[in-house]
Formats: structure tokens, C-alpha cells, sequence
């Protein structure tokens, strides 16, 4: 690992003001489950690295205007262990429960996740089925972006130099909502996926037509990505195992695998089909089972 | 790894073939080329700076033209180069030829890429999909080369 500077602010304005003072020559760390993997290759060989550890207020997990908020610096397992997240949006405290192992759960952080903009992790996808929006900030500005315009290559978040992602906002479902995250990994349980899916299904009143779907997925593109051509086909119809298929042929047209160890780019686009099937069909079952509830 | 890559530019064979000879002259219309010099008449010397993500290249190198034959529309060429800090780098081999397109002519690129070392590792997925953004914009800035 090659010297730099290291600064450890206890604001988030000292830790804007170090970005700005270095820009690009800079790199935030919080978990550092990327980061220090990074550099100890020398892959990354930052002039500076400012720590978010001891910055105060982005370590919160809170209920707002029927979203839910985590701050940058609430950890994986915070996220999957929190009794707030774990009722209102259970998806994502059960993504959070699939990344990797403990060990790293109890290190990366949410913020650090999206930053790191690799296209094979978890909470991005169920995050961009939900619709989430990502608060970045800079010295003197703060701006909001929909996640899914937040990943813009492999490994390149929307992220200019001097900003920082400080925390992710998460709408709550409608009623007779339900969603679904399914991880394919036919090698290790801690294993990247070699494909993922989150679908979220909004039913009309009746609990019989789609209103509303979202599906996302994962490591199946240089980024991960919305299936809007598959969504599209959802809107008003009902379940059937034709809706089904065709919904997951539309998806293997959006995706554009890579070849890796995980499979070959045909086998993850199959995959994709299938996997997008599945978990429409489990979204789709626990909206039913919502919209039930409500009568 | 093997790859095939196309592009064309509206401009005729014999014009374009002159200008990709050039060395010095296109490989200031490959984008992220840092320097380029002639070693000898077939060898140039040059940087060539790439980014994935937050991995910063600079691969230092040479690029050798081994064959250069006009009447048939095709060239081989040869490029080393490593990144020192890194501590890794390329071998390349690429084979191209010209051909009449319906407007201008018609580029193939054949290549046979090896990345060694941590580049290889982090980057092999997406070589193929950097190789194609590189060749486009490459395309592009031959065109208003061309143009101009």
C-alpha cells in the first residue's frame, strides 16, 4: 500500500471541505470492504483518504413522510437487524441479510455500497425497485437523484469529485403492495450472484390487476438496472403463467451480461428470465396477501 | 481474448489507409493517448491512459507495425505495454483491414488481447465493453480528423 494522507473529520462539513481541498485525488472511506481491498492491490492509490468514523448525524436509520431514511453510515447488518426497516420495508432488511458474510455486514455500510457502484452487489437492486433516491452533497450543495440514474458504468457512480452520497431515502409501498428479492448463486451462500432480481407489485383495490410494478436487477449489466420493458407489460393485467414468461423474455432483452467465473453472458440473460419470473411471482403473492389483509 | 470490432468512415480506402499508416497522427485520435513518438520507422513509442471505475491506467508502451500491405487493405500491428505503478499491463495483437463500405470504408479489427497481472484480474469482464467505447469515440475523432 503506497502513503497518503489520512484525515478523520468529526463533520460532515470537514469532511466536504477535505474532498474539495484534494477532488478527485481523494477517496471516502466508512466500512472500507472496498476500499482497503483497493488499495492494499494498489488498484486505488488515493493522495488522501478522509474517514466518515467519526462524523456525526449519518449513522440513522428514521420513519419519514412515509419513506425511510438510512443515513451513509448505517452498517449492513444495522440495516438488516433494524425492527423499523424490518416492518416496513422487509425486502430490503432481507437484501441487507443476503450481502456476503457477517464479517462484512458488520463493516459496509449503505452508503459506501452505492459509491462503490459495483454492478454485482445486492441493495442496489431491491433499492432501485423501490424507488429510492440517494442525497449527495458537496461543500456548499446538496442535490437528489433517483438511484436508478445514480450508476453510470462499471464501478462509476454519479458522484463528482468533492461529493459524497449521505444518505438513501426510501418510499414505503402502497397498500396491497408486495415484494420480492431472489439471489441466484450456484457456487457459495456468500458469493456474489450471478443474477439478481427485486420486484415490487402495487395490485389494484380488487387485488386482481397490477397497478404497478418495478423490477431491477443485478450483476447482469456493467451497472445494475430497471427492466422497464418487462414492467411495462404488467401494468393492468392479471397473473398468469403466459404474463409471467413473457415478462421474463422482456427482461432478458434489457440486460447485457458480462462473461465471468459466475457464468457465461447466455446462461445469466436465461437466467435473468427465470429469475424474474420467480420473484414477480412471489411479489405478486404476498400483494395478494396484502390486499386480502386490507378487506 | 479474442474480439472483432467495425467501424466506418466516410471518407475513400486509399485516404483512410494513408492516414491509419500515419502512427503519430491517428494515435492522437485514440482517446486517453498521453504521448506517441516514432522509435524507427515501424515502431512508435507512446502512453496511453485508461480509467475503470476508480482505477487509474497509465500503460507505457510500444506498438510495432509488422505488416503493411496495400494492395490487399490490411495490416498487422503488435503493442506492449504495462502500467509500472499497477505492476501489470497488455499484449496485443491486432490485425486490421479495409474494405469499400456503401459511404466511405469500412474498418475491421481484429484483436487477440492478453491483460496480465491485477488489470487482468479487476478488469476482464469489461475489456470487451471499454475495447468498444474506445473504438467509437476513436472512430469519431477520425472522422472530424478527416473532416477538418
Amino acid at each position: 500500500m503506497n502513503a497518503f494522507d489520512y484525515r478523520a473529520p468529526r463533520t460532515l462539513d470537514e469532511a466536504l471541505a477535505s474532498l474539495q481541498e484534494y477532488g478527485d485525488d481523494a477517496r471516502v472511506i466508512a466500512g472500507g470492504t472496498a476500499l482497503v481491498t483497493m488499495m492494499r492491490q494498489r488498484l486505488v492509490q488515493p493522495r488522501c483518504v478522509v474517514s466518515l468514523r467519526d462524523v456525526e448525524g449519518l449513522g440513522r436509520i428514521e420513519a419519514r413522510n412515509g419513506a425511510v431514511r438510512l443515513g451513509a453510515l448505517v452498517t449492513h447488518r444495522e440495516a438488516e437487524t433494524s425492527p423499523l426497516l424490518q416492518e416496513r420495508l422487509p425486502v430490503l432488511a432481507e437484501t441487507f441479510r443476503r450481502v456476503g458474510t457477517i464479517r462484512i455486514r458488520n463493516m459496509a455500510t449503505v452508503g459506501g455500497a452505492l459509491a462503490h457502484a459495483d454492478p454485482n452487489q445486492d441493495p442496489p437492486v431491491t433499492l432501485i425497485a423501490l424507488d429510492a433516491s440517494v442525497e449527495i452533497q458537496r461543500a456548499g450543495g446538496r442535490r437528489e437523484l433517483p438511484i436508478a440514474a445514480f450508476f453510470r458504468d462499471y464501478y462509476e457512480p454519479a458522484l463528482e469529485p468533492g461529493e459524497l452520497v449521505t444518505a438513501v431515502t426510501v418510499p414505503l409501498l402502497p397498500p396491497a403492495s408486495g415484494a420480492s428479492f431472489i439471489k441466484f448463486l450456484p457456487r457459495t451462500a456468500d458469493d456474489y450472484a450471478t443474477v439478481a432480481v427485486a420486484v415490487t407489485v402495487t395490485l389494484e383495490p380488487d387485488g386482481k390487476r397490477c397497478r404497478e410494478a418495478r423490477i431491477a436487477l443485478g450483476s447482469v449489466a456493467t451497472t445494475p438496472l430497471r427492466g422497464r420493458a418487462a414492467e411495462a407489460l404488467l401494468a393492468g393485467a392479471r397473473l398468469d403463467e403466459s404474463l409471467v414468461k413473457s415478462v421474463g423474455e422482456a427482461a432478458k432483452g434489457e440486460v447485457d451480461p458480462l462473461d465471468d467465473h459466475r457464468g457465461s453472458a447466455a446462461y445469466k440473460r436465461e437466467m435473468s428470465a427465470v429469475m424474474v419470473g420467480r420473484a414477480l411471482t412471489q411479489a405478486w403473492a404476498r400483494a395478494r396477501g396484502a390486499a386480502r389483509e386490507a378487506e | 481474448m479474442t474480439f472483432t470490432q467495425e467501424c466506418t468512415i466516410p471518407v475513400e480506402r486509399a485516404r483512410l489507409w494513408d492516414l491509419l499508416m500515419d502512427v503519430p497522427t491517428v494515435g492522437r485520435c485514440v482517446p486517453g493517448v498521453e504521448t506517441i513518438e516514432a522509435v524507427n520507422a515501424r515502431a512508435f513509442r507512446g502512453g496511453l491512459k485508461v480509467q475503470v471505475g476508480p482505477i487509474r491506467l497509465l500503460l507505457e508502451g510500444t506498438i510495432t507495425v509488422e505488416e503493411a500491405d496495400r494492395e490487399a487493405w490490411r495490416a498487422r500491428m503488435r503493442a506492449e505495454a504495462n502500467d509500472r505503478r499497477l505492476g501489470g499491463g497488455i499484449r496485443a495483437r491486432m490485425s486490421l483491414a479495409l474494405s469499400p463500405a456503401e459511404v466511405g470504408t469500412r474498418v475491421q479489427i481484429d484483436t487477440d488481447l492478453a491483460v496480465l497481472g491485477k488489470i487482468g484480474e479487476f478488469g476482464q469482464p469489461v475489456i470487451k465493453k471499454k475495447a468498444d467505447a474506445l473504438l467509437e469515440e476513436f472512430a469519431r475523432n477520425l472522422r472530424s480528423t478527416l473532416t477538418s
